[in-house]
């Protein structure tokens, strides 16, 4: 009776600890700021806390509204101070674990580049058939308005990732539109 | 307890025990220099992973913007986890069960020890109250104060602490102790 109970209670155990997803953390914050903004010799925190306005602007356009309470931007200038880029990062929690993106936007808006900061073990292999295929790579030139491009073939769960990637580079593009760009035409 | 000694198991059941203490004992190891790697096992590398994100340039309550110069070393360089509500969540619902489950195990082979009874109850609750400090300080550092970081390496300790005395004590009377007749 007692090792039954024993062996009942190890199956309970094994299935709740196949649960954990441990997080892989692929690159600190500070690199994927200096990799994402070369050339920038001065470094500036600006952080926006977008109005409700502004947020439904781009919940009608994106389908997407943003919650945080404020978003942060991590901007590169030259000597000159003039703007070199922006970098945000972005996280999304899915069932299998947070997927982390770091986001290079251009001054005029534009994505420069996209760095997986942080994923979880159980979706590494499907975020890396992603990234393999080119996809960090297709995000360069384009802006929160343009169609984005799933990473080409790969399984379904990769494509389902690819998807949540895209998501979060096309948010950091639209936050900084919002945030910035437009304010500081005003 | 009810008859049933460590000591006087055949010698299947005291592999069995043996194996599952040590097999859990290399999992916590394992699972220490996972958070020692991912987090950092000091209250201030806690309190950097779980406290409320606060604005970096000053900016106050209500205000659109604000911008402040920094220097890229005070970014962090070292590739290093948040974790916020939902991870939180996520965490918290896993390492409940799987914790209370492993507390649970090793417990049940305790109760079998010849310890004393008021030790023996004293032990048994060590990693249950340390898991419970340890998942209930995460969420106190996050949402009371950041300060109650040290609740999690409490916990962990307690945790670790009742893991030892209990694999240890069982070990005991598992292989070393003699049963008078």
């Amino acid at each position: 009776m007692t090792i039954r109970l024993v062996l009942l209670l190890c199956a309970f155990a094994g299935a709740a600890l196949a649960h954990v997803t441990p997080p892989i953390i692929l690159t600190s914050d500070r690199d994927a700021i200096t990799t994402l903004l070369p050339g920038a010799r001065r470094h500036f925190v600006h952080e926006v806390r977008l109005t409700e306005e502004e947020r439904e602007t781009i919940q009608l356009e994106s389908g997407w509204r943003p919650e945080e309470d404020f978003y942060r931007f991590y901007i590169g200038r030259d000597e000159q101070l003039q703007d070199v880029g922006a970098v945000a990062f972005l996280t999304q929690y899915t069932i299998h674990g947070p997927v982390r993106v770091a986001v290079g936007l251009a001054p005029d808006g534009k994505i420069k580049g996209a760095l997986v900061v942080e994923l979880s073990e159980e979706t590494y292999p499907w975020v890396k058939t992603a990234i393999d295929s080119g996809l960090l790579r297709s995000f360069a030139g384009r802006d929160a308005h343009a169609p984005f491009p799933r990473a080409a073939g790969g399984s379904s769960m990769s494509g389902f990732y690819s998807d949540i990637i895209a998501g979060l580079v096309r948010r950091a593009a639209l936050v900084y539109e919002a945030g910035v760009l437009k304010r500081q035409r005003r | 307890m009810n008859g049933i000694q460590l000591s006087r198991l055949p010698l299947s059941g005291r592999i069995f025990c043996t194996l599952l203490l040590l097999g859990i004992g290399s999992g916590a190891l394992a699972a220490f220099a996972q958070a020692s790697t991912a987090v950092g096992v000091s209250p201030a590398a806690v309190q950097a992973s779980l406290a409320p994100d606060l604005p970096m340039t000053g900016m106050q309550h209500g205000e659109p913007g604000g911008e402040k110069e920094i220097d890229l070393g005070q970014i962090s360089s070292e590739a290093k986890m948040t974790i916020r509500t939902p991870l939180l969540i996520q965490t918290s619902h896993t390492h409940l069960f799987g914790q209370t489950l492993i507390a649970g195990l090793i417990g049940l082979i305790f109760l079998f020890t010849s310890v004393r009874e008021g030790t023996k109850a004293a032990i048994v609750a060590l990693p249950f109250l340390g898991t419970f400090l340890d998942i209930g300080g995460m969420w106190a550092t996050r949402f009371i104060s950041p300060a109650l970081s040290m609740l999690v390496i409490a916990g962990g300790t307690l945790f670790a602490l009742g893991y030892v005395l209990i694999a240890a004590l069982s070990i005991r009377d598992l292989w070393f102790r003699k049963e008078a007749a």
